[in-house]
């Protein structure tokens, strides 16, 4: 629990900020890849994680600049995901609506085995290191009023809305963007008008993967890399992606990342640390629990009841 | 003894996870519930057990007993906001339960922290102490197999049937009758309990209650034993569970890898083991029944020519459209001969209490609007005992909205529906069909992965195995009705001509034998009031015949039947009433031949002669 002077409230708005841009980041590409693929892609934790351990070796061993590690690793999670897409996720949509399962959960079953291979092959190739670092960047503090932010806080930032704006760009005003909303809205649909959704489907878990990349990146270059960096973003990106709405363009799941971020930390301010998560997934709780409520027919029954001492 | 008592440490690792895996098939493979919240349950069960044997200085067993029951209150809470969602979202909602449980004990003090409670040791059961794997062991295999014996009693059993009817489709299911929202959260609460208990057995067996024995990974595990297995298939579970928790000495004694490396490549395997399972056997390792009798099925099919897809007529049918052929074409009286008998022996009793053409269901003023569209705008209609009234009018009248209404399915904005004199407004699908009135639907909506016979025998009604109580208190009373209830339904799918398709899953009949058995659940449950939804359309000529005999024969008992229908062939032949419906409004009634004399409507929907 923080002392309530400005400094610290200013300070705690400023981390929401910066936390809620990773969030938006990683709700931006889940929500890519779920709504447009339907695929419940857990592994989204794995090809997160790749990005960072990529992105350490680039450091590591070419010794490359931080934003050409970050690209490297950021293509790395982007072929992984269209390899899971490809190897295991197409196959085994289609032999699932032959058997009568629910794709979804047959999709969400098969991204777990993914996800388990993932973060243990990841272990087992660096089981001599808990975590590794990614080296390069040059953090440093700065002071602006009662605020500290960093340098690597601000590359995330700008970074991260860089690039979910971009793709807000290229879905709404490209060919491209066009065709992904098609298949979005209806795949087999799309099949008719000349689209071929496996193909979108490559497209966005490449897009979505290579966003999820850049985020674990910067995580891992906060704090540093281990095979289970993925798992607690993973969750953010469900809540920032279920609760914007899976159709949302990304500038509007992007927000919502970044209120979460903000709701987050003023948490903080009467609460404990460590109980955040709790108001996270309390938020979601209630969000999904009150989501089948029909607050229209409520209003109405509200209404119904005035209607007869109004006629009659 | 050391290598025993290893042996053994395996054996109750098993044990404790097929108590999991067992109840989580049953709110996922038989209800169709997913949930990643089960180690979260599993925490409740064992951090009150780990807290009460600490601080309260309780005895494992009071302690268990009150840790299950937490879980189950626990699960039986969260059922209510998980009642209504998709698996998307109860996997987003039982994640969330998960997450928040999980942060509680890492965070409450009392608990632990994030170390748990430790040195939870100096248990004893009825004086036996449990100290060692094999104390454990006697122990846990009794829970085990009490948790197996229920799982299957409620699984394989009419409550069970219904708990697979609410997975293949909900909505079917309630208008049958079955109040979906009890079940289910009956359902999450047992399962829940069971959770619970095998929580408590894992810190019993390790002496410890801490996060990570209860945490995500856990729960999307046992997710994947129960996929593994077979879901809807018990003995799958075991299976599953054995597959994936003896990898672990697989690696390490076997192939004698490293702890930490066989720890590691344990997960990988298991990795590997799910995506290979689920691309060559999506139903699992041991399938459930249907799945099973259909692959039988579709290898005998192989070698022969017959099957699902190619339908050979049942001789009644063969029958009816031999008489249908010797009458002619304008003799509209059909005979099936065993159905007579059939609809005598199994009518409602109901149905002989009153004079054929007494209004059995009265509708005034029913409206209902969608934002700015009239759905149904001030119906009055009656429904009369013996008689067949039919609504027609073009597409988007408002005709199955209609149905909806009545049944319960949307709930009216003004009016009111008497079904024997009781207003029915308000009141539920099931609740509705349990008073008299049930429904077909124009999708036909059959539960595609279970049987025929399954399908007819849901409609039947009253059945003591379908609750709670009674299927745990009286055994032999539930089995004898169950015998009754599979000759009744028997007899329905006979008297539909669908006998020899008994014991297919029903998802695999062709789309006329799928509308039979529809019919012939509907009819099981012999409810006063049919309300039949285009029940010729989608279907050959032959069927069309079959279909509408069968709906004359219930009429001659007595039965008040409405159809909405586009066949005018069909209106003409079996209407005796026909309202005539145009955007949500009732504009014309009378018999069918006055209204295709009215010149209007002639022009603008029956067309002119």
């Amino acid at each position: 629990m923080s002392n309530l002077t400005l400094g610290n409230v200013l300070q705690v708005l400023a981390n929401g900020i910066f936390n809620g841009t990773a969030y938006a980041l990683i709700g931006v590409a889940f929500g890519l890849i779920l709504s447009v693929s339907g695929r419940f892609h857990i592994a989204f934790a794995v090809t997160y994680t790749l990005a960072a351990y990529v992105a350490a070796a680039i450091g590591f061993f070419l010794h490359l600049p931080f934003w050409l590690a970050l690209l490297g690793g950021a293509l790395a999670a982007s072929l992984a995901g269209v390899l899971m897409e490809r190897l295991v996720y197409l196959p085994l949509s289609l032999r699932a609506v032959g058997a009568g399962s629910d794709p979804l959960l047959v999709m969400f079953v098969a991204s777990l085995g993914l996800s388990v291979i993932g973060r243990n092959a990841i272990a087992l190739s660096t089981l001599s290191a808990s975590s590794v670092n990614i080296v390069g960047f040059d953090n440093r503090g700065l002071n602006v009023g009662p605020v500290t932010i960093t340098t690597l806080n601000i590359a995330l930032f700008v970074t991260a809305w860089v690039l979910i704006l971009a793709l807000a760009a290229v879905l709404n005003y490209t060919a491209l963007g066009r065709m992904v909303r098609a298949v979005r809205a209806n795949w087999e649909m799309s099949l008719c008008v000349g689209i071929d959704p496996t193909l979108i489907f490559v497209v966005v878990f490449a897009i979505g993967s290579f966003l999820g990349g850049v985020a674990g990146v910067f995580q891992a270059t906060l704090t540093s890399a281990t095979p289970d960096l993925g798992l607690p973003p993973l969750f953010y990106a469900l809540v920032v992606a279920f609760v914007a709405g899976l159709n949302s363009s990304p500038i509007r799941v992007g927000l919502l990342g970044l209120g979460l971020g903000l709701v987050e930390a003023l948490s903080s301010l009467v609460l404990r640390t460590e109980f955040t998560p709790l108001v996270t997934f309390a938020i979601l709780f209630f969000y999904v629990a009150l989501r089948p409520v029909k607050f229209d027919d409520l209003r109405r029954a509200l209404g119904r009841r005035r209607t007869p001492a109004a006629t009659g | 003894m050391e290598n025993l008592q290893l042996t053994l440490s395996y054996v109750d690792q098993v044990l404790i996870f097929v108590c999991f895996a067992l109840s989580l098939n049953l709110l996922q493979g038989y209800t169709g519930q997913v949930s990643v919240a089960h180690a979260a349950f599993g925490a409740v069960g064992g951090y009150t057990l780990g807290y009460l044997v600490l601080n309260a200085h309780m005895g494992a067993l009071e302690a268990m007993v009150i840790g299950t029951a937490g879980a189950a209150v626990v699960g039986g809470v969260v059922a209510f906001p998980a009642l209504r969602l998709t698996t998307e979202w109860l996997i987003l909602l039982t994640l969330a339960v998960q997450t928040i449980i999980l942060s509680l004990v890492t965070t409450v003090s009392v608990l632990g922290g994030t170390y748990g409670l430790q040195n939870i040791s100096g248990l004893t059961i009825f004086g036996h102490e449990l100290a060692n794997p094999s104390d454990m062991f006697p122990f846990f295999a009794v829970i085990t197999v009490l948790v197996y014996l229920v799982c299957w009693r409620l699984g394989e059993s009419p409550f069970g049937r219904v708990l697979r009817a609410i997975r293949d489709d909900e909505i079917a299911c309630r208008s049958l009758g079955k109040n979906v929202f009890r079940y289910k959260t009956m359902v999450f609460a047992a399962t829940a309990g069971m959770a619970g208990l095998a929580g408590a057995m894992q810190v019993i067996n390790i002496s410890v209650a801490s996060p990570p024995l209860f945490a995500f990974d856990q729960s999307s595990t046992m997710v994947a034993m129960v996929v593994v297995g077979g879901a809807g298939s018990l003995p799958g579970s075991i299976i599953g569970v054995m597959v994936l928790v003896l990898l672990g000495p697989l690696f390490e004694r076997v192939l004698n890898f490293g702890a930490d490396a066989a720890a590691l490549w344990r997960l990988v395997a298991f990795g590997v083991v799910l995506i290979v399972v689920l691309m060559v056997r999506p139903a699992g390792i041991y399938p459930d029944k249907t799945t099973r009798r259909l692959g039988k099925e579709l290898d005998r099919l192989k070698k022969g020519p017959q099957g699902p897809s190619e339908f050979v007529p049942h001789p009644d049918l063969e029958e009816m459209k031999v008489i249908e052929d010797q009458l002619g074409s304008d003799e509209k009286t059909t005979v099936l001969p065993r159905a007579v008998g059939i609809v005598e022996a199994n009518g409602n009793g109901r149905a002989a209490n009153g004079a054929r053409g007494d209004v059995v269901l009265s509708v005034k003023g029913l409206s209902k609007r969608f934002g700015g569209i009239t759905a149904a705008e001030n119906l009055d209609m009656v429904l009369r005992r013996g008689m067949i009234t039919a609504l027609v009018g073009p597409n988007g009248a408002g005709k199955t909205t209609v149905f909806n209404l009545l049944t319960g399915a949307i709930r009216p904005d003004a009016g009111e529906v008497l079904l024997g004199g009781e207003d029915i407004v308000g009141l539920t699908p099931d609740q509705v069909a349990v008073r008299g009135m049930a429904r077909s639907f124009q999708n036909v909506r059959v539960f595609p992965r279970m049987s025929a016979l399954e399908n007819v025998m849901l409609g039947v009604q009253h059945q003591p195995g379908e609750s709670f109580v009674p299927l745990f208190a009286n055994i032999p009373r539930t089995q004898k009705v169950e015998r009754e209830v599979e000759e009744r339904s028997r007899e329905w799918l006979s008297f539909v001509g669908m006998t020899d398709f008994a014991d297919y899953a029903a998802g695999a009949l062709a789309f006329g034998q799928q509308k039979l058995v529809a019919l012939a659940r509907v009819l099981a449950t012999e409810a006063e009031v049919l309300l039949l939804d285009e029940p010729a359309s989608g279907i050959d000529f032959q069927w069309v015949n079959v279909m509408l005999g069968l709906i004359e024969q219930i009429r001659e008992q007595g039965r008040t039947v409405c159809i909405v229908e586009h066949n005018l062939h069909v209106v003409e032949r079996l209407a005796d009433h026909t309202y005539f419906m145009e955007l949500g409004r009732i504009t014309a009634q009378g018999s069918f031949a006055e209204l295709t004399t009215d010149k209007r409507l002639a022009e603008a929907y029956f067309g002119t002669a």
